[in-house]
């Protein structure tokens, strides 16, 4: 089969095969089922992948696979962006499939498993989905498929917590889903069957305020989705209340079709956007990255943990995609493609690393049995393959070299402070400075949450029994996450053809032509970093085992003359003390201690109870009195409840009168 | 051929790393009053710990024994590709300002890591200060080098090497970003008023705690690195104030003699610096060091917004 036919046949089959591997699912609850499934799933991704990679390095222009017969005759239609979206669909939800096979089965009697992989088929589905289609009642059918298939997920454990925070999860959703459909609806004049080429011709002729109140609609609508701040509050509950691979699928890439679609419209759908729009994009991302990274490093739950680096991580890639709208609305076309093309290599890598450290928390709940940081400990000394896996992921996550994140915050400062050496206005500069100042922080702080998440739960003594009983996960188990780690890697040593791959100008991002990058990928190399350091490392092993005495002996640690237990140990609470205590400010945690003295005479012997209490700063501030308005509305609209039927029809009569007012 | 400067270099720097911590004691000793050791010290205590035995705790993993090698290959790594004696520029934008800061970051995590494998108090207490130290002083360091890739238009820091000397002098803002790098080069090697080299104290160690349960080989390794450290940042610092004589293509015996010789002197009169500044201000409170770090980051900042409002 030629290339030409095996793109649109191939994505064709991962849909369908996604679809069947939910119809399998549906025949029972049995092992077997289940692993049909999971296989009919893993397969049609892997041809998916395939389909979508060869899409992308041959290059081609648009692509109609096929019409819908039902949904307003809805074209499934694959570019550049698509398809490079489809791909990070496809292949994680491959690797996790393959993860899901042990862990699903692993939980028998915690989860249904029958409705578990119903939904989590739907929720795939309906990504991939969404990823193609043109038009508004597609997308918003298919958007709304991945929505509500992915709040039954949260609450697959039907615990009340999961039930809490799958119901904050749904109300946040489908506001942001709301929003989005006003926003389409002003775009497009009312009309929701018409395609977004449509709509993009009739935008072109709106007055610019409508346009912007359309643009607030529809960030809000993918913002929220993205959990950006101040629409984050669902996400630290949601995604770790979901089984591990479904989190892993949910922070993975769930949150990258948010970015899909805030692309999708605001590069192919509205008219070139003013600076403000950008900048108020750049602000909004670089709040993201600061509040995420911030509670990131205090927080002690390995998911939620989790949670808020995805936070941070697409608060920075909303970063670099404002700052782009934001440089070609100055003028700086070159910077523009740059900061976009970072932004889509960072949400590749991020969709590698961060289903890879779901997996291994999932691996890690799992064995330990706890959730919790403090409890962990001690997992690097049995399990050496798979920590090694999760150490790579980690060091991936924190954006340090020679993996492929760091490469795109490399060239994305790189690119902000070689603008900085022209003459562009002051302003401009400024907001760089703005824009590069805040994401060094961010990075520097997000190492500190990574290396809290591997250290304290792998390295020192295991702190609790379900600790000490951890043993190396099975192969199939840790192939998956093996798989992420080096897929870290691969990514890192072709980030520069990578990143030629996703400028604008190769992804026919169109709107006016944007240059192919100027990066001269010759004079950045992360492969030759990797091998510099790879050589050195080498070097240093050989000078050790050459002239290093190599006796051994084992000992217990140094003890101060006590025996020293896992009791005395750091945990992630003490570990990030520091800077708990530096950004007091910001995070709004309470500290209480409680002494009880042990003899009442005497008040320095006593027994200390430290409780943290961790409440959001955005909660306090914008949520509390966004409730108190709607408790207070609710109670002013109980007056019209009055019981009186003449009153009801009076009212009925007068909206009737009031639309019709409206309506001439 | 462009690789034999950088050689050059790095292996002058393999041996003069040791001299630099045997300076900056001996200074500090002779100016406490003490006749204080011979500066050639730690070459044999490097020979010492090569030939002893190790000690590995019983609760270490595979970390405990990956953490000192990947450390010293991150230090060797800022030894070989930084414009020490070199302007040649390494190749690949390996001297490029992003890497350099992000390869340190690189080590710190690895040294926290070990520090953490044991398991034991102190190992945890300098591996959560090192962490936070190393998070917030890569902003301030990303931030003064952006100032001089800005004003110089390069972002290798051999490049930038061409703003240093008089250059400074047109483009005085720098000076604030070089203040910002003294700072940063307190914290990252762990020096006063950041930390205390010299005691073995829980209310102050930052980098002795975590390599506590080092010994023999390993505890070389992990010495040397921090050693190497404090003399590439210390002749880093001396070439962006005198930025010559330096070896440069084609290479030759002379030249390279002179940048020898020149980075000799260049680093003992570093060290009385560091010494005379070591003991004259008492060591910070670490939950005082916001203050210190932010101050860091702000200077650095302003030297940066005011180079590029000056600029252009």
């Amino acid at each position: 089969m030629t290339t030409d036919a095996f793109i649109p046949n191939g994505i064709a089959f991962c849909l369908a095969g996604t679809l069947l591997s939910g119809a399998a699912a549906v025949c029972g609850r049995g092992v077997f089922t289940h692993r049909a499934s999971q296989g009919i799933l893993i397969l049609s991704n892997a041809v998916g992948a395939l389909a979508a990679l060869a899409y992308l390095l041959t290059g081609k222009s648009s692509l109609v696979l096929f019409k819908l017969p039902f949904l307003f005759h809805t074209a499934f239609m694959l570019d550049g962006l698509s398809a490079f979206f489809l791909l990070l669909v496809t292949v994680v939800t491959c690797l996790v499939g393959i993860f899901a096979i042990r862990y699903v089965e692993a939980h028998r009697d915690a989860y249904d498993i029958r409705s578990l992989n119903v939904t989590a088929a739907l929720f795939i589905f309906g990504m991939q989905a969404v990823l193609l289609a043109t038009t508004i009642a597609g997308f918003m059918v298919f958007w709304e498929t991945m929505s509500v298939a992915s709040f039954f997920l949260v609450m697959t454990d039907r615990k009340d917590a999961s039930m809490k925070a799958a119901f904050l999860y749904l109300t946040m959703t489908q506001l942001g889903a709301s929003a989005l459909l006003a926003g389409f609806f002003l775009l497009g004049n009312g009309t929701m069957f018409v395609d977004f080429s449509m709509i993009a011709e009739h935008s072109t002729t709106l007055s610019p305020s409508m346009i912007l109140a359309a643009f607030a609609l529809l960030f809000f609508g993918f913002g929220s989705k993205a959990g950006l701040v101040p629409f984050h509050l669902w996400l630290p509950e949601a995604h770790p209340r979901a089984p591990s691979h479904i989190s892993a699928l949910m922070s993975g890439i769930m949150l990258k079709i948010a970015l899909y679609g805030f692309l999708r419209t605001t590069l192919f759908v509205l008219p070139p956007l003013p600076a403000t729009v950008g900048f108020a994009v750049l602000v909004i991302g670089l709040l993201s990255g600061l509040f995420g990274v911030l509670h990131a490093v205090v927080d002690r739950d390995i998911k939620r943990t989790l949670a808020f680096s995805s936070i941070e991580n697409l608060g920075l890639i909303f970063t670099m995609v404002g700052l782009s709208m934001f440089a070609r609305a100055q003028g700086l076309q070159a910077l523009a493609g740059v900061a976009l093309a970072a932004g889509l290599f960072h949400a590749g890598n991020h969709a590698i690393f961060k289903s890879g450290l779901f997996l291994c928390a999932g691996t890690i709940v799992q064995t330990t049995h706890e959730q919790n940081l403090e409890s962990m400990g001690g997992l690097a000394k049995v399990m050496p393959i798979f920590t090694m896996a999760f150490c790579i992921l980690s060091l991936a996550a924190s954006a340090l070299p020679p993996f492929g994140a760091f490469f795109g915050e490399w060239v994305f400062l790189q690119s902000i402070v070689g603008t900085l050496h022209g003459g562009d206005p002051l302003f401009v500069k400024g907001v760089l400075v703005m824009t590069l100042a805040v994401v060094v922080f961010v990075s520097g702080l997000a190492v500190f949450a990574m290396v809290k998440v591997f250290a304290i739960a792998s390295l020192g003594a295991p702190r609790s029994p379900g600790a000490s009983r951890a043993t190396e996960p099975p192969a199939s188990a840790n192939a998956p996450v093996i798989a992420l780690a080096a897929l870290t890697v691969l990514v890192s040593v072709f980030s520069p053809m990578a990143f030629q791959r996703l400028s604008p100008s190769m992804m026919r991002i169109a709107g006016e032509p944007l240059p192919v990058l100027s990066i001269a990928t010759d004079s950045l190399s992360p492969a030759a970093l990797l091998l510099a350091l790879l050589a050195l490392l080498i070097v240093s092993v050989m000078f050790t085992i050459a002239l290093g005495n190599r006796r051994r002996r084992a000992c217990h640690v140094w003890d101060c003359g006590q025996p020293v237990h896992a009791g005395m140990e750091y945990t992630a609470t003490a570990f990030s003390a520091p800077i708990r205590f530096f950004f007091r400010f910001l995070l709004h945690h309470r500290k209480t201690v409680v002494a009880v003295p042990v003899v009442p005479t005497n008040p320095w012997i006593a027994t200390r109870t430290m409780t943290i209490n961790a409440d959001s700063l955005w909660f306090d501030t914008l949520y509390r009195w966004i409730a108190r308005l709607l408790f207070w509305l609710s109670t002013q609209a109980k007056r019209l409840q009055n019981g009186v039927v003449q009153f009801y029809l009076f009212l009925i009569f007068l909206s009737l009168v009031l639309s019709l007012l409206l309506t001439t | 051929m462009i690789l034999i400067p950088l050689l050059v270099q790095g292996l002058v720097m393999l041996l003069l790393a040791p001299l630099a911590t045997g300076c900056v004691r001996f200074f500090k000793a002779r100016l406490q009053g003490r006749h204080g050791a011979s500066p050639l010290l730690p070459y044999v205590r490097f020979a010492t710990l090569l030939r002893k035995e190790m000690v590995i705790p019983t609760t270490a993993s595979w970390i405990f024994h990956v953490a000192p090698f990947a450390v010293v290959s991150t230090s060797l790594f800022i030894a070989f590709t930084l414009p020490l004696l070199s302007v040649a520029g390494a190749p690949l934008g390996l001297d490029n300002f992003i890497v350099f800061s992000a390869v340190l970051a690189l080590g710190s995590v690895f040294l926290v890591l070990g520090g953490l494998d044991p398991g034991t108090a102190f190992g945890g207490m300098g591996a959560s200060r090192e962490m936070t130290l190393a998070a917030l002083v890569e902003p301030a360091m990303i931030t003064v080098f952006a100032a001089f890739a800005a004003v110089s238009g390069h972002s290798d820091i051999g490049g930038m090497l061409s703003v240093g000397g008089w250059a400074l002098l047109e483009h005085p803002s720098l000076v604030l970003s070089l203040a910002a790098f003294c700072l940063v080069a307190l914290a990252e090697n762990a020096r006063y008023p950041v930390d205390n080299p010299a005691t073995h104290l829980e209310l102050t160690m930052v980098h002795e705690a975590m390599v506590l349960e080092y010994s023999g080989t390993y505890l070389a390794l992990l010495e040397f690195a921090s050693w190497m450290r404090l003399a590439v940042f210390a002749v880093l610092f001396a070439n962006l104030v005198v930025p010559f004589p330096l070896m440069s293509l084609p290479f030759s015996a002379s030249a390279a003699s002179a940048a020898v010789l020149a980075t000799l002197l260049k680093l003992v009169i570093a060290m009385m610096g560091l010494a005379v500044l070591e003991s004259s201000i008492p060591k910070m409170r670490f939950y005082r060091m916001q203050e210190y770090l932010s101050m860091a980051f702000f200077i650095a900042l302003a030297g940066l917004v005011l180079s590029i409002t000056t600029f252009s």
